[in-house]
């Protein structure tokens, strides 16, 4: 298959990036004003399907190579995908689960947080995203200079997002664990999600560091692919816990 | 004819099963109206599981005996693969088979559920590991259930700690018994008897012997075991309160001795100051006992856990409370 | 010492130690230095128990290879050709090995689980309490429930991954180090849950609702995480095993060419890699509950004790047929050899098994009838589970069609196999009565459930797992199991364990409950726990004929390095036992699975490199 030229992937890339902070500013507002959980139920879907779509390339699943080598590099590559995908499947059953408990438990309710240091994490996460895809995009065409400075903004734009959360957030949160029920599944969605956000991290800076010793080309980044992936994976499922636990319903006394 | 031989072993075999299982006697008695209708589908069941069986194990035993590989025999079996015009049949079959069962499970169901609006109310209480009931028609509480019979009963049940299950086994019905809410199970008597009930949720330690009387009396009987409680019970509120704290568990935790307990002892209690984890400490007066009865966790006692008192405010009524606090009090 | 130290296992163990004991200081350290009180039981083993695990997969190296490829290091996967029999107590990359090491640790748990029944058997024997308290019944029972299903999952995971890639003709599992990462979670689970007995046990039974499980001794903690561990485990190795079988296929092995074990092993993975995520999101709620207060089940704070029930059935009702469908697999796999004649119908009983799973997904109400959940959800759940039964129906038809005029032999596997066959019918028909909600209304909670799941758990999983092991015995070991002592097995388990769950079903019936450690002598079910638990100590005793006889075997067993079941699988078409690299010439698939008399068909052919 014929390559797109970098140039187009890049503006893409920053497309999809203006679609989805576009979306944030509206589930904001929304929020503010009208407070329409309908709306706010679907946008989050809508941004996943970007980000499935255009940073994550589901699609690269779904390409047929039965007559491929089963030996050939291209092959393994795909079986690791395939792997990959599994495992965020699996893990997509956790927050699901989260969600379904916040759901049961809190209605159309949420835990009294501070709207704006919600809004900033988000964002936060959404640059990091767009980063991320940076990075993958340069390394598959072999622009290492870019690729590490696009992977080092990710990271810190990680880091960045866990002193949010759990560094402000859990601190001036006015209630704990134990105070109640929001308290409660505010502290266990965050929790889960700040601990995959942390071993992202920790990924990224693997590959930051064997891609500064230069152990990726512009055929053989796997590394770079799956830390990459699985860092959107973080920020879809962040896309829904935003809204369920900032945004949606009035506040839980 | 391979055919017609296990048809009617089939046959034979589906009755003998059916009436062996009639004739060991499966089930306890029958001793509600609820009762009858589950029992029914039971025999639905036992019907569909009898000709299920023998279908299968006859054509099985039928294969192994016919089919087996005799002495000497080498070769393998006939080479046939499948056929798809069975296969549907039997998926469609059993598929016929499930949807009897959906439809006379789904009647059954409505049949056991039909609500008399003229049902006597008893509150059921239940806790680690005892059962209380209240006829709020008549200020009557009691360790053990009497019921009229053939009259519904609309059973109110809350448990004070953990899940706790309602289930008396002539009656054919259970419900589980879960804190914080008010479930309500229906059950109309039909047999005069001593029943047991047994709590059936796992519910700790003792949950084997989590087990009461049930007396199901004649409508007579029972006003006369109404009357009975209402002038045995003692009209000094203390002595009430006394039975109370018998009847309800306080005494698993409160000792009227000062002897020490999961809770801080009643003796001495009524008047003292009590320090409070907030740093305060307050006169230990009616309202304050009132209050930590209702919702223990509101003032909680230096020294002694918070949640560990149960919630009571669903189960005891304002004169039940003043009754216990009068109790405390003659222990001061 | 040195000697001793190299081995992996023993490694492994030392370093949980450790890892526990530093974890423990730890915690209490931050405590101190926080000013707080600084022992505090529970969060100590809590946190000490999760490093010790850490510690035991790191010590033991299931994680070296990882960790060099993150230094940026190339990490080949070593030559095991020369360890010999020390592969199996260490980290070794193969399949074969690692599916044996899961084999040994199934049958480890198996014994200790089935041990506690012996013992809280015994107690039944007759009412009032013999020699347990109260305490240690319900936490041997509870663990017993627990362990035993740990160790199916085990099991499972021991013939999916000892046979898949054999039978599609692959070197390995796609992800060698992941299979043996996987694996070596299981070993410091299994630890960390027996542990809890150690720390006051727990009353709970293994659904651990709360509140009671909040209530529990520091045990249900360990019960928790070890359960979560395991579930981890469970989850890695089944998307290996998804991802073998859909990349690692021989040629021309397309879908319906595949051995119809694979697609059972298929349906059960892709159940327990999402599905097992909720129970350990489950339990570890609970753990969090305990542990930081947090109220989601506590209706004092408004929690809802329900919630947990959902989303712990949610798994543990797939659970159930994860247990069975790769059992159910092993039957259809082994009845075409043992009858001479394909198996009949293969499309359905392939598809049937997904059919199964699927439906499984959307029946966990069923455990909940009696719960107090919401109304309007019980009559679905009433439907969907009696759905299950038409797949399921139609593989018994398939099998009795298979058998139709066949050529049938009965050495031990196929004895095993029949024996499966009957005990899941009699557990599968008695699901029925407990999923339409009236009669579940009396049924739920009694020994009648208990006899429904013994009789699933032991005609789905039990005997066929015994069947396969007495089948690929020579294929791990190149050795026969003796068929005498294999009869004497089959002979004294097989009366034994009918009678035990039809009693159990019956005095079920009668009014007695499960889980309880004392019965009414009035119920007049005495003589029946009697017998019960001599059936059960039968039981036990052909169980341990099982093991004289396979340690037997190992010995002077008659040497089987031939096909010799004479079947068509690939890995039969090789000599025993299989090389480490399983085939040394690639395999093409040219015919169909089980066409066993059809005259000179054959399903593999070697491709001979020109
Ligand atoms: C291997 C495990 C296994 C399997 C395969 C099954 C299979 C089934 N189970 Fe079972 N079950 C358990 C393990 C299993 N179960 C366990 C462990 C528990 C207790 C958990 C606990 O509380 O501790 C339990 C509890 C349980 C309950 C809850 C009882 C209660 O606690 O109140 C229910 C209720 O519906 C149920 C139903 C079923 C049904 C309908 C099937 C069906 O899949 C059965 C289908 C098979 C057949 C029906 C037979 C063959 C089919 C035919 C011959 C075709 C024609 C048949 C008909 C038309 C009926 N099971
Ligand atoms: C596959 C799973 C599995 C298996 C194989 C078994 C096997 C057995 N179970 Fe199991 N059982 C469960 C799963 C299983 N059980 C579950 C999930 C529960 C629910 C728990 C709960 O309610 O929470 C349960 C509950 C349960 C109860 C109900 C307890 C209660 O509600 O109070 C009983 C009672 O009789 C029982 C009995 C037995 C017996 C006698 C065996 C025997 O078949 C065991 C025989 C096997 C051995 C004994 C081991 C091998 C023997 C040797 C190596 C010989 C040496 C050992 C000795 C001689 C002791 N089990
Ligand atoms: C499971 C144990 C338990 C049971 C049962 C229990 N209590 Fe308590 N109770 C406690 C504990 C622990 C405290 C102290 C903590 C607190 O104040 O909440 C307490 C505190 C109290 C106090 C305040 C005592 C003081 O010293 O200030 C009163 C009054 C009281 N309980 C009454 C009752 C009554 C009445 C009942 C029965 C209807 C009852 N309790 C049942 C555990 C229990
Ligand atoms: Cu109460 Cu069991
Ligand atoms: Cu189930």
């Amino acid at each position: 298959m014929e390559h797109p030229s970098k140039s187009s992937v890049l503006q893409l890339g920053i497309l999809v990036f203006g679609a989805l902070a576009i979306l944030t500013a509206v589930e904001f507002v929304i929020a503010l004003t009208t407070n329409l959980w309908q709306v706010l139920a679907i946008i989050p879907f809508v941004k996943a399907g970007l980000v499935l779509y255009y940073y994550m390339h589901i699609s690269r699943l779904f390409e047929n190579d039965e007559d491929v080598d089963k030996e050939s590099f291209a092959y393994k590559l795909a079986t690791n995908r395939i792997g990959l995908w599994l495992f965020l499947l699996s893990d997509l059953f956790i927050f699901g689960g989260l969600m379904i408990s916040r759901i049961n438990l809190l209605g159309l309710t949420r835990p009294d947080l501070i709207q704006f240091l919600g809004l900033g994490v988000t964002t936060i996460l959404l640059i990091s995203s767009f980063f991320a895809n940076r990075a993958e995009v340069s390394m598959e065409y072999g622009d290492r200079k870019q690729f590490l400075v696009s992977i080092t903004f990710t990271m810190t734009l990680g880091i960045l997002f866990l002193i949010g959360v759990l560094g402000v957030e859990w601190r001036l949160a006015p209630f704990g664990p134990s105070t109640n029920l929001a308290g409660a599944i505010f502290y266990v969605m965050t929790g889960f999600h700040a601990f995959h956000v942390l071993s992202g991290v920790i990924f990224l800076a693997i590959v930051l560091r064997n891609g500064a010793h230069g152990l990726y080309s512009s055929e053989k980044h796997w590394g770079v692919e799956a830390s990459v992936v699985y860092w959107h994976f973080v920020d879809v499922v962040w896309f829904f816990f935003y809204p369920a636990l900032y945004l949606i319903g009035t506040l839980a006394k | 004819r391979r055919y017609v031989i296990i048809f009617i072993l089939v046959i034979v075999s589906t009755f003998v099963i059916h009436e062996w299982l009639m004739l060991v006697h499966l089930f306890p008695r029958e001793a509600s109206i609820q009762s009858i209708a589950v029992d029914q589908l039971f025999h639905v069941h036992l019907w569909v599981i009898s000709f299920l069986f023998s279908l299968i194990m006859v054509t099985l035993i039928y294969s192994l005996i016919v089919f087996r590989r005799r002495k000497g025999e080498t070769g393998d079996g006939a080479y046939f693969t499948g056929n798809s015009t069975l296969e549907m049949t039997w998926t469609a079959i059993p598929l016929m088979a499930v949807l009897v069962l959906a439809y006379a499970g789904a009647k059954t169901l409505g049949s056991i559920r039909v609500i008399d609006p003229s049902a006597l109310q008893v509150k059921v209480t239940a806790g680690q590991w005892y059962w209380r009931y209240q006829y709020p028609e008549f200020g009557v509480t009691s360790s053990d259930l009497y019921l009229p019979v053939n009259r519904q009963i609309d059973l109110q049940m809350t448990s004070v700690d953990v899940i706790h299950s309602f289930w008396v086994p002539e009656f054919r019905v259970k419900q589980d018994i879960i804190p914080g809410r008010t479930v309500d199970l229906r059950v109309t008597p039909s047999l005069i008897g001593e029943y047991t009930v047994r709590c059936s949720e796992l519910c700790g330690l003792r949950h084997a012997y989590m087990e009461g009387k049930v007396n199901v009396v004649s409508q007579g009987d029972f006003d006369n075991w109404i009357s009975q409680q209402q002038s045995a019970a003692p009209e000094r509120p203390e002595l009430r309160g006394q039975q109370l704290a018998q009847d309800y568990g306080c005494v698993n935790c409160h000792s009227a001795d000062g002897s020490p307990k999961t809770g801080p002892t009643w003796l001495h209690l009524y008047g003292s100051t009590v320090k409070l984890t907030d740093g305060s400490s307050v006169t230990a007066d009616d309202n304050y006992l009132k209050t930590s009865i209702n919702n223990p966790n509101i003032q909680v006692v230096v020294g002694f856990p918070a949640n560990m008192m149960p919630d009571f405010s669903t189960v005891l009524d304002q004169t039940m409370v003043e009754s216990l606090v009068a109790y405390i009090k003659t222990l001061k | 010492m040195r000697k001793f130290y190299s081995i992996g296992l023993v490694r492994g163990l030392l370093w949980q130690i450790l890892g526990t004991a530093i974890g423990i200081g730890i915690l209490t350290g931050i405590r101190y230095l926080l000013g707080l009180t600084p022992w505090k039981p529970e969060s100590a083993c809590v946190f000490g128990a999760l490093l010790g695990a850490l510690f035991f997969v790191f010590g033991i190296g299931a994680v070296d290879g990882w960790i060099k490829m993150a230094a940026g290091k190339e990490a080949p996967e070593p030559d095991e050709s020369s360890w010999g029999r020390s592969r199996y107590f260490g980290v070794s990359l193969d399949h074969k090995v690692i599916g044996i090491q899961y084999l040994i640790l199934s049958l480890v748990l198996m014994v200790v689980g089935g041990t506690f029944a012996m013992i809280f058997r015994s107690e039944l024997a007759n009412t009032g309490m013999q020699f347990l308290t109260l305490m240690e019944y319900n936490t041997l029972m509870s663990l017993h429930g627990m362990v035993m299903i740990i160790g199916i999952l085990v099991g499972v995971a021991a013939f999916m991954n000892y046979l898949i890639p054999m039978m599609i003709g692959a070197r390995d599992m796609a992800f060698p180090r992941l299979n043996a990462f996987a694996f070596w979670l299981a070993v410091p689970a299994s630890i960390i849950l027996l542990s809890s007995m150690a720390l006051g046990g727990f009353d709970t039974g293994w659904t651990g609702y709360p509140p009671l499980s909040v209530r529990a001794p520091i045990g249900i903690q360990m019960f928790f995480l070890g359960v979560s561990l395991a579930g981890m485990g469970t989850i890695l190795s089944s998307l290996n095993v998804i991802t073998t079988a859909l990349r690692m296929r021989a040629k021309g092995m397309t879908g319906f060419r595949l051995p119809i074990f694979v697609w059972g092993a298929l349906a059960t993975s892709l159940i327990s890699l999402t599905a097992t995520q909720l129970i350990g999101l489950s339990f570890q709620m609970v753990m969090f509950q305990r542990l930081f207060g947090m109220g989601f089940f506590d209706p004092v704070k408004g929690g809802n004790p329900i919630l947990f029930q959902h989303l712990f059935w949610f798994y543990s009702h797939p659970a159930v047929y994860v247990f069975v469908l790769p059992g159910l697999g092993i039957i259809s796999e082994l009845l075409p050899v043992f009858a001479r004649k394909p198996l009949y119908g293969y499309k359905w009983v392939a598809i049937s098994s997904f059919g199964i799973a699927l439906i499984g997904f959307l029946v966990w109400g069923h455990h909940m009838f009696a719960s107090g959940m919401a109304e309007y959800l019980r009559v679905p759940f009433m439907y969907s589970t009696l759905l299950v039964a038409v797949p399921t129906g139609v593989k018994f038809f398939s099998w009795l069609g298979t058998l139709w005029r066949g050529k049938i032999v009965f050495p031990v596997p196929m004895l095993f196999v029949l024996a499966g066959i009957v005990v899941f019918l009699l557990g599968g028909l008695t699901g029925p009565p407990n999923a339409t909600i009236a009669t579940d209304l009396q049924l739920t909670d009694t020994y009648f459930i208990v006899g429904h799941f013994h009789d699933t758990m032991f005609g789905g999983y039990i005997f066929p797992f015994f069947a396969a092991i007495y089948y690929w015995f020579p294929k791990m070991t190149g050795k026969r199991l003796n068929e005498t002592l294999g009869k004497v097995h089959f002979w004294l388990m097989t009366p034994a364990f009918i009678t035990l769950s039809t009693l159990m079903m019956r005095i079920g019936l009668l009014g007695m409950r499960r889980r309880i450690a004392d019965y009414d002598p009035s119920l007049g079910v005495t003589i029946d726990n009697r017998v019960m638990t001599v059936a059960g100590f039968l039981i036990a005793l052909s169980i341990l004929t099982f093991f004289i006889n396979a340690f037997w075997s190992l010995r002077h067993g008659e040497i089987a390095t031939g096909n010799v079941w004479n079947s068509r699988s690939p890995e039969w078409q090789v000599p025993s036992p299989m090389p480490i690299h399983n085939y040394d010439k690639p395999l093409e698939v040219v015919g169909e699975p089980y066409d066993y008399g059809l005259p000179d068909s054959v399903y593999v052919k070697f491709i001979e490199e020109e």
